[in-house]
């Protein structure tokens, strides 16, 4: 049983590092972003599944964090991100300075 | 079938750092980072240090990450207004320097004995004497708790470093910029629903702290980033930072920290002493009072120096 856990979360590894590639050959701001966030559930998944390889209960908790502050992360991604500011949520990522 | 597992996240590891530091585009670069963090923290967990990896999900990947894009967004703005010199040129020294502290480092690993000096099994032996259940909660909070101490007002430090990078007439005013977002937007409706998730988790990680891995800081951590997400969305605006009941809020913890050393003084007999039977209280009292000082710490220092004045 836990070959086949370790085999899956072999794979979604594979699977998130793929992901990368895109990344790697030049890609905009959108795919940037949604490689975070693939990390983000990837990372969370293999976690899991190497908690219940391990039987360390606390891994679940390390999952939990990762799982709420990639959401978090991709959010300032969206805000910080200038190319995406300006085309892909024009409306809901403005700011300005009120020097 | 775990030796693959390993293999792969070694490789993984080693491929982002070479992408991190090759990036040409900065974005890219931080995407790099906050992927290799989420990666760092599955290795940990690989090595048994799960109090490490918890760390290395909340602050390596989570906040520095938030660091990085903060500080990408200025340079790119920089560099778009013709600020962009040299950062190619600085390339290969940095990574020849980054290479050369890597190799040393090995070198020094390869080096270590056989079996490396450790206190584990003195902290393992001493253990009951603390009262918590988690080895790493004793080592900082009991058996090294002076450590814990000036790290709390290092980081206090690193506040006032941060705001005295403020102009004269900002200063006390409000850190960052106002935020703004549309009412019924996902950026609103996700800073309204995660929040609550987010403070029950990070309250629950701060309480486990004592028997498991967890903690103030992951938990104060987790609760920082949720108060940068309702300021994100503009829901609501950061505190000026002239505000008496904020920097009462962050000296509180570190004070309510130094009393409980002297209270030891007078009744253990040394700074930082806790009487017998009261150990575990006294620690729990501590990180209580410690977890709402570090929040604000580590929320204002992401926000930055103040750049307006006190009117909302």
């Amino acid at each position: 049983m836990a070959d086949v856990l370790l085999a899956a979360a072999g794979i979604i590894l594979v699977t998130v590092a793929l992901g990368l590639v895109p990344i790697v050959r030049g890609a905009s701001a959108t795919d940037n972003i949604l490689a975070v966030q693939l990390f983000g559930t990837g990372g969370v998944a293999v976690l899991l599944l190497l908690g219940a390889v391990s039987g360390a209960e606390a891994i679940v908790d390390v999952a939990l964090t990762l799982a709420l502050l990639s959401a978090f992360v991709s959010v300032a991604f969206v805000k910080s991100y200038p190319a995406a500011s300006s085309d892909v949520t024009r409306s809901s990522a403005m700011y300005e300075c009120r020097a | 079938m775990m030796t693959f597992v390993n293999l792969l996240l070694a490789v993984l590891l080693l491929a982002l750092a070479a992408w991190t530091t090759l990036a040409r585009n900065m974005f890219a670069a931080v995407v790099g980072f906050i992927a290799y963090g989420a990666l760092l923290a599955l290795a940990w967990v690989q090595l048994s240090g799960i109090d490490i990896a918890l760390t290395e999900a909340a602050i390596g990947s989570g906040l520095t990450g938030l660091l990085l894009l903060n500080a990408a967004s200025r340079l790119h703005v920089n560099a778009n207004a013709g600020g962009n010199t040299g950062r190619s040129r600085l390339r290969v020294p940095a990574a020849l320097l980054s290479a050369a502290v890597s190799g040393a480092l090995m070198l020094c690993v390869f080096a270590l004995p056989e079996t490396p000096p450790t206190l584990a099994p003195d902290v393992a032996a001493n253990l009951a004497s603390t009262e918590v259940r988690n080895p790493i909660t004793a080592v900082l909070l009991a058996f090294r708790a002076m450590d814990t101490l000036l790290e709390a007002i290092v980081l206090l430090f690193a506040l006032i470093g941060v705001w005295s990078l403020s102009s004269d007439p900002h200063w006390g005013g409000r850190p960052g910029l106002r935020q703004y977002s549309e009412p019924n937007g996902i950026l609103a409706y996700t800073a309204r629903v995660l929040p609550p998730i987010g403070i029950v988790v990070g309250a629950y990680i701060f309480w486990t702290g004592a028997d498991y891995p967890g903690g103030k800081f992951q938990g104060a951590t987790l609760l920082a980033a949720m108060w940068l997400l309702v300021l994100m969305a503009g829901l609501a605006d950061a505190p000026p930072i002239r505000r008496t009941w904020l920097r009462v809020a962050l000296v509180a913890g570190p004070l309510a920290f130094i009393a409980v050393g002297f209270l030891g003084l007078q009744t253990a007999g040394a700074f930082l002493a806790y009487p017998e039977g009261f150990v575990k209280p006294l620690i729990i009292a501590i990180e209580l009072a410690l977890l709402p000082s570090l929040t604000l710490v580590l929320g204002l220092l992401l926000l930055g120096a103040p750049l307006r004045g006190e009117e909302p």
